[in-house]
């Protein structure tokens, strides 16, 4: 039982939350990078411009179907052979960038066709343009719609970011491997405390989405 | 003066064969209803009419615009030719006065004082002033239907079309959207409707289409006449139908 507390040093919690540091910076600076990117990336797939819609679904459907862990291989491993050398943190976060930015571009695109037709349909009857019609009818009820499903897509994003481990990111997860590789009896402790931590953050995260999702569907607007 | 010609209009989507040589010419003023079964066309050929549906073949000129070329700008029809739903449509994500305001703001590029003020006497003339701040989620569908109206009529279009606004309303509300309806008519407006409600089209429409199978089978401008004494069987086969049930 000694031994159990001893795991929780306060060294070894300091390690720990370095560690978390790590990984909510990572998963932060990903989620923007490809909220902004599956946007764009959802608009493209929506609008069907000739050709380049189908090649940006073309590009989605790959992404989206390949393991993430191939992906952090790609930019740590095979990235240097074209002269592109990134550090662990910038790749991981590249890496988890192009995996999510395909999952939003996903919920982006299918946000929009929830907005019923008739709404375009109402405002191109109104005289509104094209491009008006998205930005302050479509556009401002898509995004409301696509809150929870984003939201629930940015826990799996930080639980994912334990897989960077692989490429030894200095994550939570790194954090906790290292202690316990110094003393066999701090396995379990750390595998316990790895789990409070994310469990912490991630039901956070969801408590904020259901608040969110009640107070929207609550809301006068929907 | 005519606002509305079709001329030799044929509609396909795909190998289905939607509108049928359709020849018809709408003045200035008409306030025409359109009738028929389901499936026959009606909506089809209303949407031609502010460019929501292509037409295949054939010619059509809405104010002096003409709407088979692909140089003609949409909007510039669509500015002048108001639409009002079977389902309202109503932006869930603005409030009743910002749903009026919107198109003279954004589309005509007027002063927004000037169409707010103008926007709450279209609320009042439908009854619904009190409602301006409220969401159209808060409103029953014959108050949404009315703040369409409004909102179609706050573009000052030279003509307005209606799909079938009454199909979607529980029947105590029905009568109120009409009467707004036949208050416009009254001030001269050209009105082309697609509606079931037959009462209307015989008190307040001055014409009658009928059509069935993408086809018009049946163009009376006198309408006591047409219920009266239908022409074509399959008109008298649907009026028989709709009224004796």
């Amino acid at each position: 039982m000694q031994e159990f507390l001893n795991a929780y040093s306060w060294v070894n919690l300091r390690f720990l939350l370095d560690g978390l540091w790590v990984t909510i910076e990572v998963s932060v600076v990903s989620i923007i990078f490809s909220f902004i990117i599956g946007t764009l990336l959802g608009l493209g797939r929506y609008v069907q411009v000739k050709y380049f819609s189908a090649i940006v679904g073309f590009i989605i459907d790959i992404i989206r179907n390949l393991p993430l862990l191939l992906i952090l291989f790609f930019t740590y491993f095979s990235l240097p052979s074209i002269g592109i050398r990134l550090s662990v943190v910038p790749a991981s976060i590249v890496a988890m960038t192009i995996f999510e930015s395909a999952m939003l571009a996903e919920i982006v695109r299918s946000g929009i066709s929830a907005v019923a037709t008739g709404q375009m349909e109402a405002a191109r009857s109104n005289g509104l343009t094209y491009l008006q019609a998205m930005r302050y009818i479509v556009m401002p009820q898509a995004f409301r719609k696509m809150i929870p499903p984003i939201v629930s897509q940015f826990i799996s994003l930080v639980k994912d970011t334990s897989l960077a481990t692989i490429i030894l990111l200095p994550d939570l997860t790194e954090h906790a491997q290292i202690i316990y590789g110094q003393n066999v009896n701090y396995v379990i402790p750390m595998f316990v405390a790895l789990a409070a931590i994310y469990f912490v953050v991630n039901f956070v995260l969801s408590q904020a989405s259901r608040w969110l999702e009640k107070r929207l569907s609550r809301s006068k607007i929907n | 003066m005519s606002m509305i010609e079709f001329h030799d209009v044929e509609k396909y989507y795909g190998k289905f064969h939607a509108l049928k040589d359709i020849n018809l010419t709408i003045d200035r003023g008409e306030v025409v209803t359109i009738i028929g079964p389901s499936g026959s066309g009606k909506s089809t050929l209303l949407r031609t009419i502010n460019g929501l549906e292509r037409i295949s073949d054939g010619k059509l000129i809405v104010n002096n615009f003409d709407l088979a070329d692909k140089k003609t700008n949409m909007n510039r029809i669509r500015k002048n030719v108001g639409m009002v739903f079977q389902h309202f449509n109503l932006y869930a994500n603005k409030d009743v006065l910002d749903n009026i305001t919107i198109g003279p703001e954004l589309v005509l590029k007027r002063n927004k004082t000037e169409v707010e003020k103008e926007a709450m006497d279209l609320l009042d003339m439908v009854g619904l002033a009190d409602k301006a701040h409220n969401y159209p989620a808060q409103l029953s569908g014959g108050q949404k239907q009315r703040v369409a109206i409004a909102r179609s009529l706050a573009m000052q279009p030279r003509a307005i079309l209606f799909d079938e606004p009454t199909s979607a309303l529980d029947p105590e509300m029905i009568g109120d959207v009409l009467d707004v309806m036949q208050q416009i008519a009254k001030q001269g407006m050209t009105m082309v409707v697609v509606t079931h409600e037959m009462g209307f089209a015989r008190k307040v429409g001055n014409r009658i289409v009928f059509m069935a199978d993408g086809q018009i089978l049946e163009d009376a401008h006198d309408v006591n006449a047409f219920f009266d004494n239908p022409q074509e069987p399959r008109a008298k086969e649907f009026l028989s139908k709709i009224i004796n049930h």
